[in-house]
């Protein structure tokens, strides 16, 4: 006669599918994008360094009286349109780069993605 | 050569207190609000000028972006100063210091357009670094301090770091002509 007590080998099979049921309702901790602002004021970008995670947006937003733009260096891969006094523009960022206005050469600006 | 014109002088010698042509006396001029706006706009229309000339006269690609940018942005502070203006329903009046800027500003033209080539493009860039220079002393020493409105007070302090730019630019660009 069969003991009432479960074997090893029962209980297992009884906690097996619960673990997979449970592994499989697992998820990572997903990364929430964050959105930067990076201020183009008195002829600088501020802050004219910032570290961002890969998928976070940074926006560029003038706040100056004369028009700017971003542009990366050194080939221009990316590049925002000319932003006039208020207008404001938005890249998610998926590395590092240096950046610079290309209206005021002696502006430029870095993003730092670890 | 260099074009250090009698406007240059003329702003240079008032930051440091050496030319009052009304008074004689050892001070900058004083200047009303509305005298401080014609100064503001002959300036910024002085430099529209000059790179209206070298937009016409020179094909080297920094030259032909830097005057880009001069006209942009000294139209914008021009916009600005007439907006301002306009709301505080003051007209700009000539003085002294506006009406020597303007008859400067065409003996620099007629310089200006007596070159061409290489001479052009050096005496452009070498005008640029000596007139935001003493600009800039002139907005520092003489406009900010004598603006008695704020907002007008306001617009002179945001230009500024425009101006240093500006001067900043010019000295990257002149170095490519041999300073």
């Amino acid at each position: 006669m069969k003991s009432p007590i479960m074997t090893r080998g029962d209980r297992l099979i009884l906690v097996f599918p619960l673990f997979l049921v449970l592994a499989c309702n697992y998820d990572e901790p997903k990364y929430q994008p964050k959105t930067y602002t990076v201020r183009i004021e008195q002829m600088k970008f501020q802050p004219d360094n910032l570290t961002v995670h890969a998928g976070d947006t940074v926006v560029w937003i003038n706040n100056d009286l004369v028009a700017h733009n971003v542009t990366q260096v050194p080939d221009a891969s990316w590049q925002s349109p000319t932003l006039s006094k208020g207008q404001s523009w938005k890249r998610a960022v998926d590395k590092s780069d240096d950046y610079f206005c290309s209206i005021h050469r002696v502006m430029k600006g870095k993003l730092m993605v670890p | 050569m260099k074009i250090l014109t009698t406007s240059i002088f003329l702003l240079g010698a008032a930051i440091s207190g050496a030319f009052l042509p009304a008074t004689r006396t050892q001070q900058a001029p004083k200047l009303a609000d509305d005298e401080i706006a014609s100064v503001a706009v002959v300036a910024n229309q002085n430099d529209i000028d000059f790179a209206n000339i070298a937009l016409k006269k020179s094909t080297d690609p920094s030259i032909v972006e830097f005057a880009t940018t001069m006209q942009r942005d000294h139209k914008a502070v021009i916009d600005e100063a007439v907006a301002l203006v306009t709301k505080l329903k003051v007209t700009p009046k000539d003085n002294a210091l506006s009406k020597s800027l303007k008859a400067d500003a065409v003996k620099t033209q007629q310089s200006l357009n007596a070159k061409s080539g290489a001479a052009f493009n050096k005496a452009y860039i070498d005008n640029e670094v000596a007139y935001h220079k003493s600009v800039i002393g002139a907005v520092e020493t003489i406009l900010i301090p004598q603006a008695k409105n704020a907002e007008l007070k306001s617009l002179l302090q945001q230009v500024l770091p425009t101006l240093k730019t500006h001067l900043e630019h010019a000295e990257m660009v002149q170095k490519n002509f041999g300073k």
